[in-house]
């Protein structure tokens, strides 16, 4: 079993978008290096909860304990400082900047030179530093300076995956990272993820598709209606069974 | 790198070419063209464009349209004029006339980041506000006079052999050049042209890139104004208005250079320089005045059509 200790700590988190009410009352633990599998249907209110956790929206109501002590984060940058990534579906990469720009964006590198106090972007470093992520990754790219939109769909989630070893993130949260992709992507991109977990990431990870559930989490939480109704170990659950407690708790909720 | 694609080739350094080959053409069949004060001329004559259309560029490196660079131009000029004039130290003339341009691209920038009115408009707004007041401060006449040297020779002055034109030009290529490559603010710049919402969740401050690119944009047409306004001896209210789409040529020809699609400095101070040339080379070969405005808009038109649909998405998004 994982540390006793949670990493990440949810009290009565709720958020309201004015009237609609899309999470309520949400109590969830997440344990250093674990993978958790975030599951619902459309609308059940996993991504309002993660947009909570990355520092994209304000909670509505509810606290956030981070390694025992309270945060609130202010917006994404803050939640990146606290070591909380998330890697959006839509990537969030600059498609024509290159995967090294796309690495450090936001957090460049930079070298002194001879003029006092003016300090100029250290290329060569973000270069090599990205190479070793990527490699790091085993991801088969060499080329730093290609622009993004020249990767393929699983290539791409390793350079986002890359940005957020950069800020030397320990949560890592990944919203429906193999959704686009096609099934040799995907594999790839579920094995960057078991990287993550051996490295001792631990991971939050939104996703549609049972299969990569089972196949890669410790611990399942199924939500509906804005409402966290399943909060357990993967055990020997399977595909179908996780798919059909996803449609009783879609019943309860209609 | 690895393999040279002679396609990719192509695209960065065809309408590079072109423009090479349009040189050297004007070189060896245009009369007069190839001699050396002809020379000078048309490299002074660029500065002026080269240094607005940079601001303009740095304003699009944020995918921000300003298109009230020339009119606020004008209003610099006007106000920089007005101060020698009225016999004020040429520091001072030259203080009003960047202090106009940064002033008023701080409101842009106020205006599309605060008030978050498209770039498009916001720009034009000023562009007619900053028209309204050269206008009024000058009652629609010019202020012309014997201006001291010590203001006109900031543009007709030589340093080290060098036109000073062409040393402000140079200066203001490299000021912006090494702003956008090899500074975290023009990294940060560049990440908020590219892709606004990824630069902010990477923890970029977007609407601040915004607002700086939109004050270099006026920063550089103050630049310019003063200029314009030593080199004449005079400031007149509709002095600058001219160049306004010549500064966007400048910047699309541009983009079709070097770094294809992105706004980029080198390819807008080149592109500056073809257009100059194109320009004085059309009057020597004998064409009429109205052959240039003509090419000019196949020039602009041809350049978005050359580049990529990102970037017409990029430019246009009201």
């Amino acid at each position: 079993m994982t540390d006793p200790t949670p990493l990440l700590s949810l009290r009565g988190i709720g958020k309201s978008y004015g009237p609609v009410v899309a999470v309520r009352d949400v109590d969830l633990d997440i344990f250093p290096g674990e993978v958790v599998a975030l599951c619902g249907d459309n609308g059940a209110g996993k991504s309002s909860l993660i947009k909570v956790i990355s520092g994209a929206e304000e909670a509505t109501s509810g606290t956030i304990n981070l390694r025992g002590k309270p945060v609130a984060f202010a917006s994404p940058h803050d939640a990146l400082e606290n070591g909380v990534a998330t890697i959006y579906q839509d990537l969030a990469l600059a498609p024509r900047l290159s995967i090294a720009q796309n690495v450090f964006m936001g957090s460049e590198l930079t070298r002194p030179v001879l003029v006092p106090f003016l300090r100029i972007l250290d290329k060569k470093r973000m270069i090599a530093e990205s190479q070793r992520y990527l490699s790091q990754l085993s991801a088969a790219v060499t080329d730093m300076t290609r622009p993004v939109e020249r990767l393929s769909g699983g290539q791409r989630q390793a350079v986002a995956i890359s940005r957020a070893l950069r800020w030397n993130a320990e949560i890592i949260i990944m919203d429906e990272p193999t959704a686009a992709l096609g099934v040799k992507e995907s594999a790839l991109v579920l094995d960057l993820i078991r990287k993550l977990k051996s490295d001792g990431r631990t991971v939050i990870l939104i996703s549609h598709n049972m299969r990569d559930v089972v196949a890669l989490a410790d611990r399942v939480v199924i939500m509906g209606a804005g409402r966290k109704y399943v909060d357990r170990p993967l055990g020997d659950l399977g595909a179908d069974d996780i798919a059909h407690m996803i449609m009783a708790g879609n019943a309860k909720a209609a | 790198m690895g393999r040279i694609d002679p396609r990719e080739l192509i695209g960065r350094y065809g309408t590079a070419l072109a423009g090479l080959s349009l040189i050297l053409f004007f070189l060896i069949f245009a009369p007069n063209f190839a001699s050396g004060t002809n020379i000078i001329n048309v490299l002074k004559d660029t500065s002026f464009l080269a240094i607005l259309a940079l601001g303009f560029a740095l304003a699009f490196t944020v995918a921000e349209l300003d298109l009230s660079v020339a009119e606020v131009a004008s209003l610099a000029a006007v106000v920089c004029g007005w101060m020698v004039h009225a016999q004020y130290p040429p520091a001072v003339a030259v203080a009003a006339a960047l202090g106009v341009g940064i002033v008023l691209g701080s409101f842009n920038g106020f205006g599309v980041t605060v008030l978050r009115i498209p770039s498009l408009i916001m720009t034009l707004g000023t562009a007619a506000i900053a028209k309204g007041l050269a206008f009024m401060i000058t009652q629609g006449v010019a202020f012309v006079g014997r201006w001291p040297v010590g203001f006109t020779g900031l543009a007709r002055g030589y340093s080290f052999g060098i036109p000073n034109l062409v040393l402000w030009m140079a200066g203001a290529t490299l000021f912006a050049w090494g702003l956008v490559k090899w500074t975290r603010t023009g990294a940060h710049m560049v990440a908020t042209g590219e892709a606004d919402e990824a630069a902010r969740l990477a923890g970029i401050a977007t609407a601040r890139m915004k607002r700086i690119g939109l004050l270099l944009a006026g920063l550089f047409a103050g630049i310019m104004a003063m200029l314009l306004a030593a080199n004449l001896s005079s400031a007149a209210p509709n002095m600058a208005g001219d160049y306004l789409l010549y500064a966007i040529a400048a910047v699309l020809l541009g983009m079709t250079m070097f770094e294809p699609g992105k706004p980029n400095i080198q390819g807008t101070v080149f592109a500056a320089l073809v257009l100059k040339v194109l320009g004085n080379g059309l009057v020597l070969l004998g064409a009429p005045y109205y052959v240039q405005d003509i090419v000019l808009g196949a020039i602009i038109i041809g350049s978005v059509a050359f580049s990529a649909s990102a970037m017409k998405k990029a430019a246009f998004k009201v």
